[in-house]
């Protein structure tokens, strides 16, 4: 026999016991020739090219799900920045671009279309401006679309213009979804280092630099790696575990590899990227946080969280590394809050602070995500947090992110649940000061000596 | 260069005649239904208009070209093949379920190995299936074998085991 019992049986329990699946498959369309002088043109056209090319999308990935054994949880969309494609309607209110990204994945049948976005990090376009002003009315409205903005770079600095007025977009599409506890900010996300082939969601979108057509794949995993490092056993060094989350990261990588390279195939188009990340859900045993426990902290949050998060990202991305030439996105760890039991519960026991997730973002491959805080949360203090995160992605060039969401009528400790794969979060308290001044200031955060590379 | 797109605008410009439609044209729903609603038929090359497969572009042509033939990590043998795998409770006529199902539709047992551990069984079967098998079809009946009390299956392309666990 060619694969010993041990690999069979190894590869049969990490998918039918740890859950290991494929967490998406996202297929990028570029929408830049849908651009149009006339806003209706405009829809009609981003309708049908994301029909034509998206509807075969979710029959493939279920048939090599079934083929392959291996689970493949979300089948999903990403687009061209909507900013670029609406720029020649000149149109200030683009929620009807939003209708029809949400109509399209609504008839292909993906549950998730990403790139209602703009590229705000040095400065506006007057279609960027319509970005922001339609996000929170889009976001309300349809309920498939994720807006993302890119608000600062190592190369660009932060825009803190569009940090404040962000701000505000999240309180507005705060309050316009209050009813089902802000959830239209889990649909929204800003980034330093945004990356033009993340097939996460709500971050997804299709760079410029990108392809026509290309399918993307993000791999999951936690409940894989938390599993090897209990056969690991506590007795054995730091330098061991590594090497058991790096064995363990090739292992579903190539899994993501094969996935990615089939999927393109039978769709006919090119392979774009594996995203290995570590993918939280909000089940039990598919936790980032139960990781961290299991290599020593006695509780996330503790001393010693942001030392075991950067040794598991480091492993996780090595291994990742040596399994696929496509290596891409935002590859590492996810920590998003309310997505993942163990870190629910370590906020709920008072062991997980904002300042320490704050501090756990400089070395995951995202940022705050997912993080809930108190409905009345002024704008400055949003203002704060954004910018803290922006600028440890711009000074340690990496990406960084904030998902945030201000809970309407809610207070620190109490309990939101947003159902599904958003989870359940406890509404965190980001203390009484703010940043007054420094909102109102505005301007920009120049970018940092190592954005000057040349 | 043949237009990307025909809208319904574009249809209504056109007036009552037939209109010309390059096969490399994105018509687009609502300009099909305007276009039936005026009355308006599409043609290309004198035939009637029918939508083609989606242009993928030109990095998609590439890849076509590539994909199929990209290094794969070695399978000896086994290529081809589909993994079976069955745990559970011991009783008698496990194997000969298995292998009724797998000899109906032809297939034949390259290799095939049973252990006891702690009074389950594990046992794993290397099977190769004929041309034109129905491997979703194979794989409902295998696995609808057994049950919760008794023993599960699962059915796997070899090819996910060799992209594993082989470089």
């Amino acid at each position: 026999m060619s694969f010993t019992e041990r690999e069979i049986l190894e590869t049969i329990r990490m998918v039918a016991l740890e859950t290991l699946d494929i967490r998406t498959t996202t297929l990028g369309i570029n929408l830049l020739d849908c651009a149009d002088p006339d806003i209706e043109a405009t829809c009609e056209k981003i309708y049908a090219k994301i029909v034509h090319h998206g509807e075969a999308l979710v029959s493939v990935a279920d048939s090599i799900a079934a083929d392959y054994g291996v689970p493949i949880v979300n089948k999903r969309i990403a687009v061209t920045p909507i900013s670029w494609v609406a720029a020649a309607c000149g149109s200030k209110d683009l929620v009807p671009l939003a209708r029809a990204l949400d109509l399209a994945a609504s008839e292909v049948g993906v549950d998730f279309i990403g790139g209602f976005s703009a590229y705000v990090h040095k400065g506006f376009t007057r279609a960027d401006d319509a970005v922001f002003s339609s996000i929170p009315q889009a976001l309300a409205e349809t309920e498939r679309v994720c807006a993302s903005v890119s608000l600062g770079s190592t190369r660009a600095g932060i825009n803190m213009d569009a940090v404040a007025r962000f701000s505000d977009i999240i309180l507005d599409t705060a309050s316009r979804t209050a009813a089902s506890g802000g959830l239209g900010c889990a649909k929204l996300v800003c980034f330093c280092n945004a990356v033009e082939d993340n097939p996460f969601v709500a971050g997804a979108h299709l760079g410029v630099g990108e392809a026509e057509t290309v399918l993307n794949v993000g791999v999951s995993g936690p409940g894989v790696i938390r599993s090897a490092l209990e056969r690991l056993g506590s007795e054995k060094d730091l330098v061991a575990v590594a090497e058991t989350v790096k064995r363990t990261a090739f292992k579903v990588t190539r899994i993501g590899e094969l996935v990615g390279r089939e999927a393109a195939r039978r769709l006919g188009t090119s392979f774009g990227i594996v995203d290995v990340s570590l993918a939280p859900t909000p089940e039990i045993g598919d936790s980032v946080s139960d990781i961290l426990e299991m290599i020593g902290v006695d509780r996330t949050g503790a001393p010693g969280t942001i030392a075991a998060l950067a040794l598991l990202t480091d492993a996780v991305k090595k291994g990742g590394a040596m399994a696929s030439s496509a290596v891409g996105g935002l590859s590492g760890a996810f920590i998003p809050v309310s997505e993942d039991q163990g870190m629910i519960s370590a906020v709920k026991d008072g062991a997980l602070s904002l300042a320490t997730l704050t501090g756990m973002t400089s070395v995951c491959s995202v940022g705050l995500d997912m993080v809930a805080v108190p409905g009345d949360t002024s704008a400055s203090m949003l203002t704060g947090i954004i910018a803290d995160e922006m600028a440890i992605g711009m000074v340690n060039q990496k990406t960084t992110a904030v998902r945030i969401i201000p809970v309407p009528g809610k207070g620190p400790g109490e309990t939101v649940e947003w159902g599904g794969l958003l989870g359940t979060a406890i509404v965190q308290d980001p203390g009484s000061y703010a940043a007054d001044i420094f909102h109102a200031r505005g301007g920009r955060i120049p970018a940092p000596l190592q954005g000057y590379k040349n | 260069m043949p237009r990307r797109f025909l809208t319904a605008e574009d249809v209504r410009r056109a007036g009552s005649g037939p209109l010309e439609v390059s096969s490399e044209t994105l018509v687009t729903p609502h300009a099909r239904q305007v276009a039936e609603e005026l009355g308006v038929r599409l043609v290309t090359g004198g035939g009637d208009w029918a939508p083609g497969p989606p242009d993928r572009g030109p990095d998609a042509e590439g890849a076509r070209r590539t994909l199929p033939h990209l290094p794969e990590p070695d399978g000896d043998d086994t290529e081809g093949s589909v993994i079976v795998t069955a745990v559970g409770l011991n009783r008698p006529g496990v194997l000969a379920e298995l292998t009724g199902v797998l000899s109906e539709v032809g297939a034949s047992i390259g290799d095939v190995s049973q252990r006891m551990i702690e009074g389950f069984f594990h046992m794993v079967l290397i099977v190769n299936i004929p041309q034109g098998c129905d491997f979703g079809e194979l794989k409902k009946k295998l696995e609808c074998l057994g049950g919760t009390d008794d023993y599960a299956v699962n059915v796997m392309h070899e090819r996910a085991f060799r992209f594993m666990h082989r470089v």
